[in-house]
């Protein structure tokens, strides 16, 4: 379907496979994603680089995020704007970094930005007891949040000065066995099978009307 | 802008494309593992029902049903080697049913063969069917292949104990490597149980539910550990509780075994003298043992409350006391019991002098004892059940039996003499009835418990969920004790009862899914969560202890006892163990025989047996060397980060002193930040010994200077080629040692310290605009300085890091003089570094490489300390660079040499720069204010972390129209810059550039900015 699809230029595929870890399929698929999520809004054609957003709301709908406890925080830290209105680049940007083979530098920087609730490039205790208080579901008691906060940063902060630099969260996060691992991969497989059926309706779609233009 | 982001991709990815089927490969590779693994995992029976087991009861309730689910593996091979090994055979190839007389049931049985009770105790067809050992034949070879039964059947027996040994030392091994290899890395519990913990694959509403349960109770944990480890005791007073408790313990066991002593010796003598006894008397003894065996176990645990251990050593040691505690039972029993086989064998001998008694008297003695076990076992099994029944329904038959069998021993037919099938069954029998009662125990202790208390607490007089009898709560010590002792049971009887593997295999199984239906639906998770070790070593040196002794009496019965005569595989034989010599001395060829004679003659064994001592000794010496080196090294590393924290807490010392009058300190603070985050990305070690390394560089500063002295020049001279390099700096880093960053940081020291000088004597100079710089002064002492200005020094962190980048030091300086300069901005000045770079040797700075260096040091001006104050402040931009350009030329004009053009002009630009923007001092001292504000210096500074990257991406998008601006001498340098950013092809680097230019993507405006 390479060359007859109409969404992007040969050009912006490049490019956009040049700064993630997808390939052209991955980025069609993406897109149709994308476009799935607001088809009122995004368009079908991509060429002109339209600026178009699609709201938080709309994004954290997806199936991957449903669930997770901090699917605001991820959104907008890869959002622009930081509001969690994402653009098209911002969504490739996110998948990309979440996808398995980021490196684990570039996920533990937005690792950092997920946790850092009031953006002031600290985690501080408040922005602790906001983790915590999304992890556990406000299970913890008081003491227990104020306990587990101390003692988070007392682990790791390294320079003493009450909250966590992203030098100590990159110094922790990097010696952890689990980071070593598997953790913030969110897309190991670009789609879940569920959606892909769907995907592969649009894209053959998209490709009929494609070759009849 | 977006084109230029674009064109930097491209870049970017035709890097990657060389590389990209390798990278694929590997893609491909660890989906297929990945793919591999989840199919794995679909067949580890129970997993998922123990990982939600863990997620709600904790590590601690799930230990148990791992420690289940691994002896259900063990009891899988050992049913595969009985049934193909014995079973099999014998049914396809033994003789049929009903042949001989071992293998009939005896006319007077027939009748009641099927009765219910007969079955129930496994009589009639059971007991002669190939559930027991009775049934096999003794025939040497069996069917066509000549299969030798017997052989194998002694064999199999020996090679269930051998194997049982060696998967449980094995097992026992590697949790202790593990328990090792874990241990170490526990700096960061919590952080990564904060951080870590949330699995970013979770898709289903029910699994995150569990996962947030499991994250509580893993923090749960944690917190215990914690609380565990800052108890703050009062030593003297818990040794004491601890001596006392110990000595509690030990009464009681003592006084249990004593009472178990004295009922049955009692018994015995009432036996002996009473015809007709009581039914007091009758239970006397099971009451008793089961009585203890119930009250000792609850005893211990309030006697464990006083000890105030963890509740891990708590469990650990209730386990220890109540395994002593059975076994001390079971043990006085037995030997009492065989106090009283042997008076009763002795008094028959006596009475019946028939030769037939002489030949059978051997075989009773062997049938009591072991009977007698049997009987005690129940005990044990009946009370972690709770059931008293069990125990009475054993004692009593078995001690009954004893005397039928030793009083109707005449009449008694041959067929019934077979001990070792007798002994299978009361294994059996024991082993279903242990089952029955668990079953029992867990519905009406568990089940209708919880209802009870779940459905009739809103019309009860109290509350029943909170108070008496509430829900069950998992106890983990009774069960595990119970799985332990039960699969002893099977070890003991393996070798009578074939079958028994394969029995306790569906016992195990039904086992599993009660327990966990029980424990999800009506127990209550334990008030504290406390994480089970990794290794549950202690379980298994419990099982294996449990191995030893039920091995025992096999062993002792196979060595000590002749076989049957009438019954069973060996009948007929002097000892059991005959049928191996025999076996050797027939089938083998002569000189096998001879050798076999050499190697079982003590001359062989003694020496072999010395080499073993040795070899154990040897061992041992090196396991304790080990462990000790082992501990020297976790010392070392605690201490290692303990100086860590300690020098990092001088420094935050430091800072707090110049709070005060440093505003510019936190500016700098920030890049600092920023430049650290920049340089400790990428590397995944030694973050530790970079980060710190500002706080502990402000001690070593003295000691530096010398080495510093010597180096800077190198470093000055080469910042004309710096420039394309410093850029691409970022790619390089990764390849380089910590010994050159080391030398760095001490190359650079002096530099902070001269800016403390400048910075405390300059002030007034600062119109000049002269460079001063005074190696001499350097020896000054450290600590003065720092006082106000401990900003510098932090400043200079900075640059080291990136200096330390590349691989030789090249081009440091200018960049050093402009942030030194920005550091101070108005008030250092550096008349002296005039002097001193007059004379270097490499002073002469061509007019156009300045204009290069002008431009990175406007870029660099621009990234760290524009950007972060506000936008707004873009537009003054050009006005900086003229007048940056005209200042310089004036002052080229003026009397400096040209040769000192360039560090000069750095420090001008630095001039300059502050004169644009704050021109005056006054003015200055507005924009002081706002790096104090942390709110709104972050988001400025977040974006600013990415500057760094951005040269990068500048310079590939020079070539882009929206850098027309940018001069040809960028451009060139962006070539040069990518050139040496090809030619460094680790994967790694790529990776890593790539992410930076993800980074750098996040915010093109800076780029665009900073460029325009």
């Amino acid at each position: 379907m390479g060359n007859k699809q109409t969404i992007f230029t040969d050009e912006q595929l490049d490019n956009y496979q040049d700064c993630s870890f997808f390939n052209r399929n991955d980025i069609l698929k993406l897109h149709a994603r994308y476009y799935e999520l607001a088809p009122n809004i995004v368009p079908m054609d991509y060429r002109k680089n339209p600026i178009v957003t699609v709201p938080m709301s709309v994004i954290i709908q997806m199936p991957e995020f449903k669930e997770n406890p901090f699917k605001e925080r991820i959104v907008a830290s890869f959002s622009e704007d930081g509001e969690g209105n994402l653009t098209f680049n911002d969504f490739v940007d996110m998948f990309s970094v979440l996808c398995e083979s980021a490196p684990r530098e570039l996920k533990a920087s937005y690792a950092f930005k997920i946790y850092d609730f009031n953006n002031d490039n600290f985690i501080c205790k408040s922005d602790l007891e906001l983790t915590l208080a999304r992890l556990t579901k406000s299970e913890l008691e008081e003491e227990e949040v104020v306990l587990v906060c101390d003692k988070v940063i007392e682990e790791a902060d390294l320079d003493g000065d009450g909250k966590l630099s992203y030098a100590d969260f990159e110094d922790m996060i990097a010696k952890s066995p689990d980071f070593l691992s598997s953790a913030y991969t969110m897309f190991p497989e670009l789609l879940p099978l569920m959606e892909s059926i769907r995907k592969d309706e649009l894209l053959s779609g998209r490709g009929g009307a494609s070759s009849g233009n | 802008m977006r084109r230029a982001k674009e064109i930097v991709l491209k870049f970017e990815g035709r890097l990657t494309r060389t590389r990209g089927y390798q990278a694929a490969g590997v893609d491909l590779w660890r989906k297929f593992v990945r793919l591999a693994y989840n199919f794995v995992v679909i067949f580890i029976p129970w997993e998922m029902r123990i990982k939600k087991i863990e997620s709600h009861f904790g590590s601690g309730v799930a230990s148990y049903f791992i420690f289940l689910r691994w002896l259900f593996g063990i009891n899988i091979v050992l049913t595969i080697m009985t049934g193909a090994f014995i079973v099999i055979p014998e049914l396809i190839a033994g003789q049929p049913f009903g042949s001989t007389i071992s293998k009939t049931i005896p006319k007077d049985q027939v009748a009641s063969a099927q009765d219910l009770d007969t079955v129930w105790s496994l009589g009639g067809y059971l007991q002669y069917s190939v559930l027991f050992y009775g049934y096999y034949g003794k025939e040497r070879k069996i069917g066509k292949a000549g299969y030798r039964l017997p052989l194998a059947y002694f064999l199999v027996g020996m090679a269930v104990f051998v194997y049982s040994f060696i998967i449980l030392l094995k097992k026992m091994a590697k949790n202790s490597r593990m328990s090792l290899a874990s241990a170490s890395n526990e700096n960061y519990t919590f952080c990564w149980r904060v951080f870590c913990a949330w699995d970013y694959l979770i898709g289903n509403p029910e699994a995150a539910e569990s996962k947030a349960a499991a994250i509580v109770n893993s923090i749960r944990e944690a917190i215990l550990e914690e609380q565990e480890k800052k108890k703050s005791k009062n030593l003297a007073v818990t040794i004491c509780l601890r001596i006392i408790a110990n000595i509690l313990v030990l009464l009681s066991l003592a006084g249990s075994i004593y009472l178990i002593y004295f009922v049955v010796d009692r018994s015995q003598k009432l036996e002996r003298t009473k015809e007709e006894l009581t039914l007091w008397e009758k239970n006397e003894v099971s009451v008793v043992v089961s009585l203890i065996t119930m009250i000792a176990p609850s005893a211990f645990e309030l006697v464990a409350a006083l000890e105030m251990y963890h509740p891990r050593t708590t469990l650990r040691f209730q386990l220890a006391r109540v395994l002593v505690l059975y076994l001390g039972n079971l043990y006085s029993l037995i030997i009492a019991l065989l106090d009283k086989v042997n008076s009763m064998s002795i008094a028959e001998t006596e009475a019946k002098n028939n030769a037939s008694i002489w030949e059978y008297s051997p075989h009773f003695l062997p049938t009591r004892a072991l009977s007698e076990e049997e009987k005690w076992s129940p005990t044990i099994s009946g009370i972690q059940v709770k059931q008293n029944n069990t125990i009475q329904h054993y004692l009593i038959p078995i001690t009954v039996t004893n005397k039928t069998t030793s009083y109707n021993y005449n009449v008694q037919n041959q067929q019934d003499q077979c001990w070792e099938t007798y002994v299978g069954q009361e294994m059996l029998k024991l082993s279903i009835i242990d089952m029955i009662f668990t079953v029992a125990s867990i519905l009406l202790i568990d089940f209708f418990r919880g209802l009870f208390v779940r459905y009739l607490s809103d019309c009860w007089c109290w509350d029943l969920e909170s108070k008496f009898p509430e829900y069950g709560e998992f106890k983990i010590a009774e069960n595990v004790l119970h799985l332990v002792y039960n699969q002893g049971m099977i070890w003991m009887g393996a070798f009578f009862s074939p079958c028994l593997p394969a029995f306790n295999v569906l016992k195990l199984i039904g086992l599993m899914y009660l327990r966990s239906w029980a424990v999800l639906t009506c127990n209550v998770p334990h008030q504290q969560v406390f994480r089970a070790s990794r290794s549950n070593n202690f379980y298994l040196a419990m099982l294996l202890f449990m191995l030893f002794l039920c091995m025992l009496p096999t062993i002792f019965a196979i060595a000590r006892y002749k076989p049957s005569l009438n019954c069973g595989p060996f009948s007929g034989q002097e000892k059991i163990y005959d049928i191996v010599s025999e076996t050797i001395k027939n089938d083998f060829p002569l000189w096998f025989n001879s050798v076999i004679g050499y190697v079982s003659s003590p001359v062989v064994i003694l020496p072999a047996l010395l080499l073993l001592f040795m070899l154990i000794y040897y061992l041992q010496s090196i396991a304790r060397s080990l462990k000790f080196t082992n501990s020297q090294l976790r010392m070392q590393i605690q201490s290692d980060r303990s100086e860590d924290k300690k020098k990092v807490a001088q420094m935050i010392v430091a800072r707090t002193q110049t709070q005060e009058g440093s505003k510019k300190s936190q500016e700098n603070d920030f890049i600092n930040q920023q430049a650290s985050i920049h340089s400790m990305t990428p590397r995944k070690h030694g973050h530790v010994v970079n980060f710190d390394s500002p706080g502990s560089r402000i001690p070593t500063i003295s000691q530096a200077i010398p080495q510093a002295k010597i180096l800077r020049p190198v470093e000055i001279t080469s910042s004309v080629t710096s420039i394309s390099k410093a850029r691409s700096e970022h790619h390089r880093y990764p390849y380089f040692t910590h010994d050159s960053d080391l030398s760095k940081t001490k190359s650079y020291t002096p530099v902070t310290f001269k800016k403390h000088l400048e910075d405390i004597h300059s002030d007034p100079l600062f119109h000049k605009g002269i460079p001063q710089e005074n190696p001499d002064v350097l020896g000054a002492g450290a600590p003065g300085f720092l006082r106000g200005q401990i900003h510098v020094p932090r400043y200079y962190i900075v640059n080291e890091r990136e200096s330390r980048r590349k691989p030789r030091s090249i081009s440091r300086s200018p960049r050093h003089f402009h942030r030194n300069n920005l550091a101070d901005f108005g008030e250092m000045y550096s008349r002296n570094k005039r002097g001193y770079l007059l004379s270097k040797p490499h002073h002469a700075y061509p007019p156009h490489l300045s204009d290069e260096e002008e431009e990175e040091v406007r870029r660099n001006i621009f990234s760290r300390s524009f950007r972060p104050r506000s936008f707004s402040d873009l537009h003054q931009m050009p006005h900086f660079y003229i007048g940056e350009q005209t200042e310089r030329q004036i002052l080229a004009a003026e009397d400096l040499a040209r040769m000192h053009y360039q560090s000069w002009n750095d420090g001008f630009e630095a001039d300059h720069y502050r004169p644009v923007y704050l021109y005056k001092k006054p003015q200055s001292r507005n924009f002081d204010p706002e790096p104090r504000y942390p709110e709104h210096f972050m988001k400025p500074n977040n974006k600013q972390k990415m500057e760094p990257s951005f040269t990068e991406s500048d310079s590939v998008s020079a070539s882009s129209s929206d850098q027309q601006n940018s001069s040809t001498d960028q451009y060139i340098q962006i070539i040069h810059n990518k050139d040496k950013y090809l030619k460094s092809t680790g994967k790694l680097s790529r990776k890593k550039s790539k992410s930076r230019l993800e980074m750098s993507i996040v915010d093109p405006n800076e780029l665009v900015c900073s460029n325009v």
